[in-house]
């Protein structure tokens, strides 16, 4: 049985955008889209569910994905060579957290889109994971909103 | 059949209306129909296992004194990613709440307001239990390896579980 759609356009929601954006409220829409070429994506998140979940939601979307659970194993993993389209990393992980991690593989040169997903809502913390090198801050959970353009712009969609 | 079907088609909506959900629910939901079946019956039972087992290490730490509060927000933090990250709009928001007050040195408040997200979390579960309760009743033609009543759906996945509610 198809889910009822909860009805009108469930209200405007409100997006984090980063890359040094400001806030804003859109309305909620969900755009299909299909990927033309081949995406792959690491979750850095130390809470397993949320790794599971980040890792489910992008593999619905078409993408091949890895997950590590702390910041070290990032880095570790990037420093072997490992080479991703898309990095989703938390800000409060074990080891090594995301700010130092973010700092440190943007430190080795990897260029690819980063996301700071993370459950911090603060300006303060904002500032520092975008000042450490992620390209968007995002406060959980990662919308369609967010993620749709970043596939897009990654898939040469845009 | 149809009553059922309307029945749960509102109970649904209030979970929007009443702001117990968000958003963040609609899209797992459209991610199942992506052609991923059974991924919010999944997922919130993987929620809801770990989440009750971090409320109850967050319970005993509140308990102790003297608490330590770096360690509470740090659960408190997983809780309040995870929460959002199924749309669990309420529990968050009282997950946020707790933390502001364990931040600012209230501990009594702090532990009034972690009981709030006690039973918001426990009414949340209760809610979802019985609406895929009502789904699976709705939906008799569904393929499954094993039939699992909903509340041990969302109490504990087992392993080799896969089933359909397209009907």
């Amino acid at each position: 049985m198809a889910s009822a759609l909860p009805s009108g356009d469930m209200g405007a929601a409100e997006a984090n955008s980063g890359n040094g954006g400001q806030m804003q409220k859109k309305p909620f829409t969900f755009n299909e889209i299909v990927l033309r070429n081949r995406l792959t994506a690491l979750v850095v998140d130390g809470d397993n569910f949320c790794r599971l979940l980040e890792q489910g939601i992008l593999q619905a979307y078409g993408l091949e994905t890895q997950s590590v659970n702390n910041g070290d194993a990032a880095v570790e993993l990037i420093a072997s060579g490992a080479k991703f389209d898309l990095i989703l990393i938390d800000m409060l992980l074990p080891i090594l957290d995301g700010v130092e991690a973010t700092r440190r593989i943007r430190a080795m040169g990897m260029r690819c889109k980063m996301l700071g997903v993370t459950a911090c809502s603060g300006e303060r913390e904002r500032q520092a994971f975008l000042a450490a090198g992620v390209d968007v801050f995002v406060e959980k959970p990662l919308g369609p909103e967010i993620l749709i353009p970043v596939l897009r712009e990654l898939d040469g969609q845009v | 059949m149809e009553n059922l079907r309307q029945q749960i088609a509102e109970m649904r909506q209030s979970f929007f209306d009443e702001e117990i959900l968000d958003k963040q629910f609609y899209q797992l939901e459209l991610l199942e129909k992506r052609g991923n079946p059974n991924f919010v019956e999944e997922v919130l039972t993987v929620y809801f296992r770990e989440s009750t087992t971090l409320l109850q290490t967050i319970e005993q730490a509140i308990e102790t004194e003297p608490i330590e509060p770096v360690k509470v927000d740090r659960m408190l933090y997983k809780l309040k990613g995870s929460s959002a990250n199924i749309g669990a709009n309420k529990v968050r928001n009282n997950v946020t709440k707790t933390r502001q007050l364990v931040e600012g040195g209230n501990l009594e408040g702090a532990k009034a307001a972690f009981q709030e997200l006690r039973n918001e979390h426990a009414n949340l579960r209760a809610k979802l239990e019985l609406y895929f309760q009502q789904l699976r009743q709705a939906c008799p033609a569904e393929t499954a390896s094993r039939p699992v009543p909903a509340e041990v759906i969302l109490h504990d996945a087992r392993p080799g579980d896969h089933r359909s509610r397209s009907c």
